[in-house]
């Protein structure tokens, strides 16, 4: 089956969900596919203002699931990549507003126009979670070197699996090589003899993050950054390229002085 | 991990964290907290002692995870000689361990 409808979930907060849909959605576009990014999270919305596009916002998924509007008035056109889409949840209703079943029925709508559709899931394991899994034919999990997440992460990847969704791949997020070497942070061997799950991507920790949301530029739009290549890297390996996963390196004070970040 | 950490053989955080993470994701998987397991255990040397002598103090009682399959796993020594014969052992056909006392004979 083509993998279209991929979820980015990681059972813990804060990790770096929202971040990384944003740019695996952005470096997908960048690379000619036609994508959707959607916004799981009811209530608690953020994909919309990581991406920038918070101020167009008119209609959003539940309007549609409603009937209050066109599943295409919901859609909002990022002008930075060819085909780039984001279709933004409400904000003032709560999880209930959308159930499994019509989050599969909106999925199927826009698999009949995109190469991808991109869920942002919210954290946690409740309905909102439920709701991004049940249109999932590929499930992305974002971990961050640090044991909280990584133990709510094998939880996600056996409920995942429980519900005979996947393939489930990890994106281990934050990476600090520097630490890593000094032992102070779980390496990426040490995650994969834990979970035992594939890795789709390292992303190492990156100032440039944290200025791109500032603006709402994901940063795989113009970035030359650590981040910025890893996230592109996850796009290619997800339509099929062969890109050996590459360990993010210790950056030398000579490479801090030359600028790494913009 | 500075010099003396090091020096003195002390383990990194991320080796722990490491550790730490394989202990609990076990019990995770399992569905059995860690304290249950201990009510297992006392449950299984009461049942056990009934029939034989077991050396309580070395009972282990752990979860395993493998090929995505939880397993219980249980080491009881028994202890041999003359103590082995607990009250009602007749019948029993207990086999020994041999850690503990390699000439086991009654």
């Amino acid at each position: 089956m083509e993998e279209k409808v991929i979820t980015v979930t990681s059972g813990k907060g804060g990790v770096g969900k929202t971040t990384t849909t944003a740019n695996i959605g952005a470096a997908l576009a960048l690379l000619g596919k036609k994508v959707v990014v959607l916004d799981g999270d009811i209530g608690l919305r953020n994909l919309d203002i990581v991406m920038g596009l918070e101020n167009r916002i008119v209609y959003d998924v539940v309007d549609y699931v409603e009937g209050r509007c066109r599943l295409r008035q919901a859609l909002i056109r990022d002008k930075r990549a060819p085909e780039l889409y984001l279709l933004p949840t409400a904000q003032t209703r709560d999880k209930t507003a959308i159930n499994p079943e019509q989050m599969v029925q909106v999925c199927d709508e826009l698999r009949k126009e995109f190469d991808y559709i991109i869920i942002d899931s919210p954290a946690g394991i409740e309905q909102g979670f439920q709701n991004a899994l049940a249109p999932a034919d590929r499930v992305l999990v974002v971990t961050n070197p640090e044991v909280s997440s990584v133990r709510d992460a094998d939880r996600v990847i056996g409920l995942v699996e429980s519900h005979e969704k996947g393939p489930v791949q990890l994106i281990i997020n934050r990476l600090i090589p520097a630490r890593v070497k000094k032992q102070e942070m779980l390496s990426t061997q040490d995650i994969m003899d834990v979970l035992s799950t594939e890795i789709i991507g390292i992303v190492p920790e990156d100032e440039a993050i944290l200025s791109s949301s500032n603006r709402g530029t994901p940063v795989v739009f113009n970035g030359k950054s650590p981040a910025a290549i890893a996230y592109r890297d996850i796009a290619r390996r997800l339509i099929g390229e062969n890109v050996p996963l590459t360990q993010p390196q210790t950056t030398s004070w000579w490479q801090r002085l030359l600028g790494k970040t913009e | 991990m500075n010099f003396l950490e090091r020096l003195f053989g002390k383990r990194s955080s991320a080796e722990t964290a490491k550790q730490r993470l394989q202990l609990v994701l076990v019990h995770d998987r399992a569905e059995i907290p860690p304290g249950v397991l201990a009510l297992i255990k006392d449950d299984i040397i009461a049942v056990i002692s009934r029939r034989v002598n077991i050396d309580r103090e070395h009972v282990v009682v752990n979860v395993t995870h493998e090929d995505k399959a939880s397993k219980l796993v249980v080491d009881i020594p028994l202890l041999s000689g003359t103590d082995g014969q607990a009250p009602g052992r007749s019948g029993s056909n207990a086999q020994r361990s041999t850690r503990r006392t390699p000439s086991a004979s009654s």
